[in-house]
């Protein structure tokens, strides 16, 4: 066996600083994955074609292409295109977030879908206009039936989130990798990497039960 | 005052509704039975155009409703509802179901709409369940909460779609109870029911659907005693 964890000591807080990196722009990715997501479901159920047509369009693109794929041609391919120079932290969060919106919107899309058609009649019947229908009675009984896939979407977003390390954006993955080639060992950072991703994990599995069984409570 | 004039409603290859005429006078209470699939239902949700009739006109107070330039909100706020499967907001407590749509709808303060929210759950004996989540109700509870959330927007006319059709049998007295007391305050009421009893009791007026086809209009004493029509007759001999 040849493991020595002493030399990545140094390193350590080198790559506890990726902690924050990574989860900086996968927050900011699930928040606008989230908001424009349910912008893009809301467009799948009206009834007006060219919102719908527009919104499946959209998710077939980004659901039909890879995630490194778009990533690379955000990062590399606009700066070619507008000569702007993009930088790694905005590619990310638009790769993802854009990316993210695609499966979000399916997930709420679902999730509308499935509550009782009687709850959209009780709120016509009472007088509500279609906005706080939406997202006072329509909305939040959707996201409570849809949370446990929506965490999952956040779960596989903050995974997927070390492929940024391919446009050198300094995240926990780049880090190890960095760190691997500094001391010639390669097992010891990315094993720490690995268990900083799982701990991350844990704890927004954890967040998402709670989450849960908050909404619960009306059961 | 509702008035219907031809109402003739199409579902794909189905056709649900008739050529329905009928007027429904000021504080008049109606109960429109007949068997199942005979369009009763159909007839009642094109009343506050949770259908639009295929061809026909609705006047409500002399106004066109099923029109396009009608406001259908504007017009639903006049009319209040209550379902067979009560359709209460699971996500919400009792009190905040009843005051709900008249903060949105009519802009009533929290303070104005809880006080008659209160005072409509103590009218249908639910003041103790005010905190409790519908799921928490029995189907007799969550139907009187229903009445009571239609009634906190304070309408002219109430529709009722078979509102004790999904009860126990032991909870449908407490219900039918809320509703004659609503009558005797005078509210325009549409009732579609399989209650008999309580058709022949409350109502001003019968009206008898088959296939879609109004067949009678009657005084209830009259409608159950001779019927004029074979199909009358014989859905009365069935259920009776």
């Amino acid at each position: 066996m040849n493991l020595d964890f002493s030399q990545i000591v140094p390193y350590i807080p080198f790559m506890l600083e990726g902690i924050w990196a990574t989860l900086e722009f996968v927050i900011v990715s699930i928040l606008i994955g989230l908001v424009l997501g349910t912008l893009l479901a809301l467009c799948k159920i009206t009834k007006a074609p060219l919102l719908k047509g527009l919104a499946d369009v959209y998710t077939s693109i980004f659901r039909g292409t890879p995630l490194i794929l778009q990533l690379m041609i955000i990062y590399f391919a606009v700066p070619q295109l507008t000569g702007y120079d993009i930088p790694a932290f905005l590619s990310a969060i638009l790769a993802f977030g854009l990316n993210s919106a695609a499966y979000v919107s399916e997930i709420i899309r679902a999730g509308i879908m499935a509550v009782d058609k009687g709850q959209t009649e009780a709120a016509e019947a009472l007088g509500v206009p279609y906005r706080p229908m939406m997202f006072n009675i329509i909305l939040p009984q959707a996201i409570k039936n849809i949370l446990p896939a929506l965490m999952n979407e956040f779960i596989t977003l903050t995974k997927e989130s070390a492929i940024v390390s391919t446009i050198g954006y300094l995240d926990l993955m780049r880090r190890a990798q960095i760190v691997g080639a500094d001391i010639y060992r390669n097992f010891e950072p990315l094993l720490v990497a690995g268990a900083i991703y799982w701990i991350m994990i844990f704890v927004l599995t954890k967040v998402g039960q709670a989450v849960e069984r908050r909404m619960r409570q009306s059961d | 005052m509702i008035k219907a004039k031809d109402i003739t409603k199409v579902f794909g290859k189905n056709t649900v509704l008739k050529n329905i005429s009928t007027t429904i006078n000021q504080g008049e209470v109606v109960t429109v039975i007949g068997p199942s699939g005979s369009g009763k239902s159909t007839f009642l949700r094109c009343l506050n155009l949770l259908e639009e009739p295929t061809s026909g006109e609705i006047f409500i107070q002399d106004r066109k409703i099923n029109d396009k330039k009608a406001n259908k909100l504007e017009i639903r706020k006049n009319i209040g509802m209550v379902f067979q499967h009560f359709h209460l907001f699971p996500h919400m407590t009792v009190l905040e179901n009843v005051i709900y749509a008249p903060q949105k709808v009519k802009n009533q303060s929290k303070t104005e709409a809880e006080k008659i929210a209160k005072d409509l759950l103590a009218k249908v004996g639910l003041t103790d369940k005010e905190d409790a989540y519908p799921n928490r109700l029995s189907g007799g509870q969550k139907q009187r909460v229903a009445i009571a959330r239609a009634l906190a927007m304070e309408p002219e006319i109430m529709l009722f779609d078979e509102p004790t059709s999904a009860l126990d049998p032991e909870m449908v007295k407490e219900v039918l109870d809320v509703m004659k007391d609503l009558v005797n305050t005078g509210m325009t009421m549409v009732i579609v029911t399989h209650e008999m009893n309580f058709a022949k009791e409350v109502a001003d007026k019968v009206l008898f659907l088959d296939d879609g086809v109004l067949l009678e209009e009657a005084d209830p004493k009259q409608f159950f005693e001779k019927p004029q029509t074979d199909r009358a007759r014989d859905f009365l001999d069935k259920v009776l």
